[in-house]
C-alpha cells in the first residue's frame, strides 16, 4: 500500500474496470470485455497526469498493466490435458481489470478447434481472444495478394478458407508431419529456388506432445533458407509484428502488457524484445535452464500458469 | 625451404590426393563417363614414386560398390586407396567411443556395421534423401535432446544437387534443420573439414606440405585442402566454372584443364 499515493491513476483506472467486471460476464462476453477496454482507456485519459507519476514508480517506468498474452500449448495445456489449476487461475485473472488475449504459433490448429478444445478442457475462452500465426500468415497472404501451397496440417486449412491457391507463387510453411517427406520439401526448395517467397508461420525449434518433444518447422525453413539462400518472413512469434498486431487489437502499448508462456525464445524473449514482460513457466516444453538462454532473462520464471498469475495479482497490479 | 608454388612443389612431393567424380569421371547414366585421359593419369601416378589416394564425399553408396563401378569404368582403383566421409567417421566414433544413432541412406549402412550402435550417444547423418522423413529427423532430434552433451556428425554440407529428375536438397539442408533444432553445431565428416583431409594424410603418414589434392570443386577440394596447409589443384572438368578462378575467398595453386594434364605437369617437375 506504500504507493498507493504514488499509484493513484492506476487505482482509478483499476476501480473503473472493477466496476465493469463486476457485471455478469456470461451473458454476452465479447461485448462486455469491449466496453472495459473502452472504459479502460478512458480511464486513463482521464488521468492522464498521473502517468507521469507511474514511470518513476517502482514499476520500473512501466505503465499499469492492462493486457496479459497467454500462450496455449504446454502453458495452458499440454495436448489433452490442462496444466493443474489453470482454469481457476484463469477465473482469478479475469476478476482483475486486465483484458486477456490468447496467443499461439499453431500450425495445425484453427481458431475453432483451439476453442473447442480449451472449452473441453472447462478454460473460459472466447474464440474473438484467440490469436494465432495462422490468422496473421493469412493477413500477410491477402495483404500481398499471394497464392499460397499451404504447407500446413489438414486441420489449419479452414483458417484459409476462400485464399486462392491455383499456380501457387509462395510457400507457406506450416507443421504437417503427415505430409512432411523429403518430396514435399524438394518441391517448396525448387518453388523458392524458381523466386516464390518463403512465408513461415513461425520458426518454433520443437514443441511437446504426449509421446516427446517433435521438432517445429523452424528447423525445416531454416534448412531451407540454407538451401536456397534466402530468408522466410516470419509471422508467429517471437516476430515483434505477431505482438503488436495483437496488442494493437486491444488497443494497448507493450509497456502495459505481460506475455506468459513456456517458450524462452518465442514466448518470453520476443515479448520482452517489442517491451513486454515476460513471464517463463516450468512447463510444457520448459528444459531445465532455458532461462539462461535468453538475455535479458524473463521477468520471472515460475513453476506453472497458477503461479504466474498469481504473480501478476499480487506484483503487478 | 621456401614455399614453392605450382607447378615447381611438385618436386618435393610425397602424395597426391584425388577427388573422384568431375575428376576422374562425369556421372550420368549407368556408370557415366570417364573424363578423356584420366585413367592413363591415374595409372601413371600409380607407378610413380608418389603416394596416391582418392579422396570423395560420397555418402550414398559403399565404397566397396562406387569403387566396382570406377573399375568398371577401366580405372586402377582399390578400396583401401578410396577416402569416404562413412570410413572416416567409423574411425572417429571408435576413437572417441561413441556410439550413433545413424540417419543415413540405406546403401551405405553397411559401412557402419562394426560400430556399436546400441544405445546411442552422438547422431550421425548422411544423404539419405529419401530416409529423411518427419519421423526420421524427430527420432534423431530426440536422441540429440535426450543426451547431457549433444553430438551431431553430418557427413558433408552440400546445399542441394542435381539428378536426372531435378534439384535435390542435400544433406546439409538437414544438418542446419538440426543444429537449429538442438541449438548445437555439427561436426563435418568430409570435404571441406580439416579432419577429413588430415585422415588422408595420417593414413599416407605425410605432412600437408608434402601433399597435392586435386579436385573439381574450389571451395571444398582446393579450399579444404588449403586450409589444412596442403597444395590445391583445381581441373577445369567436373563443376569447375570459370567464375572460380576470381573466387573472393580461394585461389587454386593452380589450374590445369585436366588431370591428365596436372600428372604430366607433376611428373615432368620429378624428371619423370
Amino acid at each position: 500500500m506504500e504507493n498507493e499515493s504514488k499509484e493513484g491513476g492506476q487505482f482509478q483506472v483499476w476501480t473503473c474496470r472493477r466496476q465493469h467486471r463486476s457485471q455478469p460476464r456470461q451473458q454476452d462476453k465479447n461485448v462486455s470485455d469491449e466496453e472495459e477496454n473502452r472504459g479502460a482507456a478512458a480511464a486513463a485519459k482521464a488521468t492522464n497526469l498521473s502517468w507521469a507519476h507511474l514511470h518513476c514508480s517502482s514499476m520500473a517506468g512501466r505503465r499499469a498493466l492492462k493486457a496479459v498474452l497467454i500462450d496455449l500449448s504446454g502453458t495452458l495445456h499440454i495436448e489433452d490435458t490442462a496444466v493443474p489449476g489453470a482454469q481457476d487461475a484463469l477465473n482469478r485473472l479475469r476478476q482483475a481489470p486486465v483484458a486477456v488475449t490468447f496467443v499461439t504459433n499453431t500450425t495445425k490448429e484453427s481458431k475453432r478447434h483451439l476453442l473447442d478444445r480449451l472449452r473441453r478442457l472447462n478454460f473460459d475462452v472466447q474464440e474473438k481472444e484467440i490469436f494465432t500465426s495462422l490468422s496473421a500468415a493469412r493477413s500477410l497472404l491477402e495483404q500481398k495478394q499471394h497464392r499460397p501451397l499451404l504447407l500446413v496440417d489438414d486441420g489449419a486449412l479452414e483458417d484459409f478458407t476462400g485464399i486462392d491457391t491455383s499456380e501457387p507463387n509462395a510457400v507457406v510453411f506450416g507443421l504437417a508431419p503427415d505430409h512432411f517427406n523429403y518430396q514435399t520439401l524438394n518441391k517448396a526448395f525448387r518453388m523458392i529456388l524458381d523466386g516464390a517467397p518463403l512465408i513461415a508461420i513461425h520458426k518454433a525449434r520443437y514443441y511437446k506432445r504426449k509421446d516427446g518433444l517433435a521438432l517445429g518447422p523452424g528447423p525445416f525453413v531454416t534448412g531451407l533458407e540454407y538451401a536456397t539462400d534466402c530468408k522466410a518472413t516470419v509471422v508467429g512469434k517471437p516476430e515483434k509484428t505477431f505482438f503488436t498486431q495483437a496488442l494493437s487489437d486491444l488497443g494497448c502499448s507493450p509497456d502495459e502488457a505481460v506475455m506468459i508462456g513456456d517458450d524462452a525464445r518465442d514466448d518470453v524473449s520476443g515479448a520482452q524484445n517489442v517491451g513486454m514482460l515476460g513471464i517463463l513457466v516450468r512447463t510444457g516444453k520448459y528444459r531445465e535452464g532455458d532461462e539462461n538462454k535468453i538475455n535479458p532473462p524473463p521477468h520471472l520464471t515460475c513453476d506453472s500458469f497458477p503461479a504466474a498469475v498469481e504473480h501478476i495479482l499480487q506484483k503487478l497490479l | 625451404m621456401a614455399d614453392r608454388g605450382w607447378p615447381d612443389c611438385a618436386k618435393s612431393l610425397k602424395g597426391v590426393v584425388l577427388d573422384l567424380c568431375g575428376v576422374l569421371y562425369d556421372s550420368g547414366e549407368g556408370d557415366g563417363v570417364a573424363i578423356p585421359g584420366s585413367i592413363e593419369a591415374v595409372q601413371r601416378l600409380k607407378t610413380s614414386d608418389l603416394q596416391l589416394r582418392f579422396c570423395t564425399n560420397e555418402t550414398q553408396a559403399t565404397r566397396e560398390k562406387f569403387v566396382a563401378k570406377l573399375q568398371r569404368l577401366g580405372f586402377d582403383i582399390s578400396v583401401s586407396e578410396v577416402f569416404s566421409p562413412s570410413p572416416a567417421a567409423v574411425a572417429v566414433l571408435k576413437q572417441r567411443g561413441l556410439r550413433p544413432h545413424l540417419l543415413v541412406y540405406d546403401g551405405v549402412l553397411p559401412e557402419f556395421d562394426s560400430v556399436d550402435q546400441t544405445n546411442p550417444n552422438c547422431v550421425l547423418i548422411g544423404d539419405a534423401a529419401e530416409n529423411f522423413s518427419y519421423q526420421n529427423l524427430n527420432e534423431a532430434f530426440r536422441v540429440l535432446m535426450g543426451l547431457e552433451k549433444p553430438v551431431l556428425f553430418s557427413l558433408g554440407r552440400g546445399r542441394y544437387y542435381k539428378e536426372t529428375d531435378g534439384l535435390k536438397l542435400d544433406v546439409g539442408v538437414y544438418m542446419k534443420a538440426l543444429e537449429y533444432a538442438c541449438d548445437l553445431e555439427a561436426e563435418v565428416i568430409g570435404k571441406p573439414s580439416p579432419m577429413f583431409f588430415q585422415s588422408v594424410l595420417s593414413d599416407m603418414g605425410l605432412q600437408p606440405c608434402e601433399t597435392l589434392m586435386i579436385g573439381d570443386d574450389l571451395v571444398n577440394d582446393v579450399g579444404g585442402a588449403q586450409h589444412c596447409r596442403m597444395k590445391g589443384v583445381q581441373v577445369r572438368t567436373g563443376k569447375y566454372r570459370p567464375s572460380d578462378e576470381r573466387h573472393p575467398t580461394v585461389t587454386a595453386d593452380g589450374t590445369v584443364d585436366t588431370l591428365a594434364q596436372a600428372v604430366d605437369m607433376i611428373l615432368a617437375q620429378r624428371g619423370h
